[in-house]
């Protein structure tokens, strides 16, 4: 049954067969998983009750907070801290996190495949080795601590209070982590693969693009979105690197209800509230392209 | 970055052009050159390096009211003074700490430096990053005496002052809720004898004795503070801020330290009080809900019980009086501790355009009438002597007591001593919290406690 | 130039070149910043004077400081504990969500929320939640939940574990659904003709089958967990004490908040080689082989 093609392409192997229709494979699943049921509904009430805080507390006003079971529906609703949170200037914000993220991750992860797919189809060679080396060095690297001569070096290249600030210093720092992941995986393309390609006449770029390119796609799927998520959560570089309230991002916007003493609790969350739901939209709309890159393999 | 930055006297040897030189080495001079072409995509305007003659900035701290207050005042300067206007920016308090610490070291800090004085003002003026501002008010006299005296203190460093204080004078207030007391059928407490007496009465009606939000760290502070000076007096204290040798050994210390467990142990604080932030206001909350009977807190709490509490406050519930002496203490009964003003300081890297802008400021709009106005308004005592003129004016019975005792205690306080965290050098500070953390946590002993602080005086 | 020349490897061509775009933007955000650091290592600099050379000096002081050791500990902990908590719940639940019914897709959409809000968000959130006055205990009368959560040092640890893996099990999960469904159904139906029951698949085939799965998210969780920072500062600020001081936390404190680049400086270069030992090590786990992992079916 095994054939030439059923050698892995990808760390997860396929299936050689084109799947066997959907009510099969879930079927078997569906046997292994009374266990992971039960820790699914378990982990479901573990998510939602402090989303389910979350959001019922940005209805209640700030003096009403404590007076309240934390839990309760609020008595009196109120939309007072949506309002604060849209006037001032929230989209903004998400419009800047938004250009940083994809600003980040599109080079980010194009370059990172590029270094770790010459890593590995180069791998005698003692440059690239090197190379290797150095990006390993750089996997923890921490922000706190590079973050000062980062800034020096943003204002040398007169870059202070730009979003370019952002994307540039957070695409470096991607790097490591993206090659050790990608690299992994493209090592499990088969040889025979790349040299029947090389027998057509095809470059290393061409095979690049269309043969380890397709193959690759889960990894570059978790890279996108762990460091994605890293730079959309950022709060460091943005906070030094930036500095006029335009080009602040969404880990700022907390801030406008944090005052000397004391956090305006209810306002924060319904910030948290309007500035997570259009990314939950985004990711229900497209979960399936989500997985189905997840679980790129060779037959497909 | 084109300004050389001039060494102080006694400062050894490198520079930031050294440092500068590391990070843009060799290999980077051409890659930078080429980047530098690229402009800041700033908005005109705005100030993307407070290099000489770009324009008057000042940064301070969100937060209402004391932002929109601020934000008033820049306005009324703005207006009388088109040709020079000052920029704001706002940050939140600990990315403010961060981000001014970064931006002065860099050379980009703001022409006007809002802060806490004392230590942080200390580190300024060593690194030589403040104007002098004992000549301004030298010229000033006027607008000199209209300030608190004691708020001076926290702005002064080797008898120059680099800070002018404005804002507020908050002082650390024992509050009570009166209603506790009735239920227990005892009268608030005279000494601390009379506290810990209180305690097992409270705890057995199920009220706690005390709320604090130990998470904070800070409030745990409060209760050392004036602990160490009503048991050997304000000395105990200066000598430390002084830097002289072992000063937490003082057996005036230690014995605070071990009042301090021991109240601790007999269970003075409402329980699980490490978990209990105070940035959310959760140990007011506890006070004005009835679970606790009294909360040792800063004067600006005033504000959020009145508002958030329902009738707490308004309905007359709210006690408060200054921290009761220690039976055989040295302390004077007056003293109090907290904040004596806010601080603005003058960026001594600033234009001298900038920096006129900003003794304009200053002398003009920190302290006019509009602005005392305005912090009398929100429930504060400004640092203006002339705050005790607005207070016959006000209508409101609680705030009008609440304001008048505010002003006694700080107008009367023999010794008006600034929080230990912002008088203290950074170093001492986060050393002093973390351990204040394990002093109540009850994991160290006030020797260890004064052990480990000893090692970092002077520091 | 050109990295050919092993037959192991097989005729490539010229592949040099494109490693450049990243070496590039590394050296300059990355490694220049570090030798900027570990320069800074060996100065005395409180981020607002000038800069004067120390020597050693602070490189004697933080190794022998007893409080990095315990920095250390504190980071192995969290790290070792977040991954075995992550783990084995992120395969489960990635293997639940494989399925293709309707309600498990939307259930998807719900686990993925928590790792959409920032740190700074959930730190607050949870340290709402944990006050034993208004919190969840007291909410949901619960008794064992209205603990001193943020005040016991090893409640503070386990709060920390369990908020990271609030926040990042769903990810975990995720990657595991993409590599159950990749495992094909031949090898369960082969495995019940067998007589296996279901216990045994799993653990004879799914999880074997994930091994470069489980590799990869331990990874990411592993490196992760070395520089993580934003979380614990904001929920405990490394307290109760120093119970919960990561060595991440541990370097910002010393730097930001206690005016001493200098010594903060020596743990990022710390840092710095324990990841990279970390990440020698994880290559090794991950073998440096290029041999498949399927076995023939």
């Amino acid at each position: 049954m095994a054939s030439d093609l059923s050698t892995a392409t990808s760390s997860t192997s396929t299936a050689t067969r084109p799947a066997r229709s959907g009510p099969v494979r879930a079927h078997k699943l569906l046997q292994l998983n009374w266990l992971g049921g039960m820790a699914g509904w378990l982990w479901l009430a573990i998510v939602l009750i402090p989303l389910y805080w979350i959001v019922v507390t940005s209805f209640k006003d700030q003096s009403a907070y404590f007076t309240q079971n934390p839990f309760a529906l609020p008595s009196a609703p109120t939309m007072t801290n949506y309002k604060l949170v849209i006037e001032s200037d929230f989209p903004r914000y998400f419009l800047n996190s938004v250009i940083v993220t994809a600003g980040t991750i599109i080079p980010a992860v194009g370059i990172s495949f590029m270094a770790a797919y010459a890593i590995i189809r180069g791998a005698g060679s003692r440059f690239l080795a090197g190379v290797n080396g150095l990006f390993l060095m750089g996997l923890a690297i921490p922000l706190q601590a590079t973050i000062i001569p980062v800034y020096l070096l943003i204002i040398k290249m007169h870059l202070y209070d730009s979003l370019l600030a952002l994307i540039l210093p957070s695409i470096a720092f991607s790097i490591p982590l993206s090659v050790l992941v990608l690299t992994n995986f493209i090592r499990d393309v088969p040889k025979e693969l790349f040299e029947s390609m090389r027998v057509d006449g095809a470059t290393e770029w061409g095979m690049m693009r269309t043969l380890a390119f397709p193959l690759t796609r889960p990894a570059l799927v978790t890279v996108s979105i762990y460091n994605g998520l890293a730079v959309w959560n950022g709060f460091l570089l943005p906070l030094i690197l930036t500095q006029s309230p335009d080009k602040r991002t969404l880990p700022l916007a907390l801030w406008t209800f944090q005052g000397q003493y004391s956090v305006n609790v209810p306002a924060v969350l319904a910030s948290v509230v309007l500035t997570t739901l259009p990314i939950v939209i985004l990711y229900a709309v497209s979960r399936r392209q989500l997985l189905s890159g997840l679980t790129a393999g060779f037959s497909r | 970055m084109t300004t050389s930055i001039p060494s102080p006297p006694h400062q050894p040897r490198s520079s930031r052009r050294n440092f500068l030189g590391l990070v843009g080495g060799g290999a980077l001079a051409a890659g930078l050159a080429a980047c530098g072409s690229s402009g800041p995509k700033s908005t005109p305007g705005s100030t993307a390096g407070a290099a000489a003659g770009t324009g008057s900035t000042y940064w301070f701290l969100t937060g209402q009211p004391q932002q929109a207050i601020r934000e008033a005042q820049v306005k009324r300067f703005n207006d009388a003074n088109s040709g020079s206007k000052f920029k704001t920016t706002e940050f939140q308090n600990d990315a403010f700490k961060a981000k001014i610490k970064t931006a002065i070291g860099a050379g980009q800090g703001p022409t006007l430096i809002w802060g806490w004085g004392g230590g942080g003002l200390k580190a300024y003026v060593d690194a030589g990053q403040v104007e002098d501002l004992t000549d301004f008010f030298g010229q000033n006299a006027t607008l000199k005496d209209s300030i608190f005296p004691s708020a001076f203190g926290a702005a002064t460093v080797s008898g120059k002052v680099y800070a002018m204080a404005v804002e507020t004078v908050t002082p650390i207030v024992l509050f009570y809720d009166k209603r506790a007391f009735e239920k227990i059928g005892a009268e608030p407490p005279q000494s601390w004898g009379d506290i810990m007496d209180l305690v097992p009465k409270f705890n057995d009606k199920g009220i706690a004795p005390f709320s604090l939000g130990g998470q904070s760290r800070w409030t745990n502070m409060m209760w050392l503070e004036f602990l160490f000076d009503r048991i050997g007096g304000s000395e105990v204290f200066q000598n430390i801020f002084e830097g002289k040798a072992n000063g937490w050994s003082d057996p005036s210390a230690l014995k605070a330290l071990d009042e301090m467990q021991k109240l601790i142990k007999a269970n003075g604080f409402i329980k699980g009080f490490s978990s209990i932030t105070a940035d959310s206001n959760a140990d007011q909350a506890l006070l004005y809900t009835g679970k606790a009977a009294m909360m040792l807190h800063g004067a600006w709490t005033y504000g959020n019980m009145k508002s958030s509490g329902k009738d707490f406050v308004t309905g007359g519930h709210l006690g408060y009086m200054n921290f009761p002496p220690v039976d055989g203490g040295k302390g004077d009964p007056s003293d109090t501790v907290g904040n004596p003003g806010q601080y603005l300081s003058i960026s001594s890297k600033a234009g001298q355009a900038d920096k006129d802008n900003a003794k304009k400021f200053l002398a003009n709009n920190t302290l006019d009438d509009a602005s005392v106005d305005a912090w009398v308004k929100s429930g504060n005592i400004s640092v203006a002597k002339s705050s005790k003129d607005r207070l016959s004016s006000i209508t409101d019975k609680n705030d009008s007591e609440w304001l008048n005792f505010v002003y006694d205690t700080s107008a009367n306080a023999k010794t008006f001593a600034q929080s230990w965290d912002q008088a203290l050098s950074p170093t001492q500070a986060e050393t002093l919290l973390d351990n204040i953390a394990k002093l109540f946590q009850l994991s160290i002993s006030p020797q260890q406690f004064a052990d480990s602080m000893n090692a970092v005086i002077g520091q | 130039m050109s990295g050919a020349g092993s037959s192991r490897v097989g005729r490539s061509g010229p592949v040099a070149w494109m490693v450049l775009p990243a070496l590039a933007m590394f050296i300059l955000f990355g490694v220049v910043p570090l030798v900027g650091v570990l320069a800074l290592s060996f100065t005395q600099w409180d981020g607002l004077g000038p800069i004067s050379a120390a020597g050693l000096s602070n490189w004697r002081t933080v190794l022998t400081d007893p409080a990095l050791p315990h920095s250390v500990l504190v980071t192995f902990e969290i790290m070792i504990l977040s991954w075995a908590v992550q783990t084995p719940m992120s395969l489960l639940l990635g293997t639940f969500l494989a399925g293709r019914q309707r309600y498990r897709a939307f259930l998807a959409v719900l686990y993925f929320i928590p790792l959409l809000l920032s740190s700074a968000a959930i730190a607050i959130t949870y340290k709402a939640l944990l006050d034993p006055n208004f919190g969840l205990g007291p909410g949901l009368h619960l008794g064992f939940l209205t603990q001193d959560w943020l005040g016991k040092s090893n409640l503070a640890i386990g709060v920390v574990i369990f908020i990271v893996s609030w926040q990042f099990i769903p990810f975990h999960s995720l990657i595991y659904q993409g590599g159950v469904r990749q495992i094909p159904t031949t090898m369960y139906e082969a495995a019940s003709i067998d007589g296996a029951g279901r216990m045994r698949q799993f653990f004879s085939i799914t999880v074997p089958q994930l091994k470069y799965t489980i590799i990869t998210s331990s990874t990411l969780m592993v490196v992760g967990s070395l520089t993580f920072f934003d979380l614990i500062f904001v929920l405990t600020a490394g307290g109760p004490g120093d119970a919960t001081r990561v060595l991440a936390l541990d370097m910002y404190k010393r730097g930001f908040m206690s005016n001493q680049m200098g010594p903060a400086s020596v743990i990022a270069v710390f840092l710095v080689l324990l990841g990279l030992a970390l990440a020698l090590l994880l290559r090794r786990l991950g073998g440096s082989t290029t041999a498949s992992q399927q076995e023939g079916a």
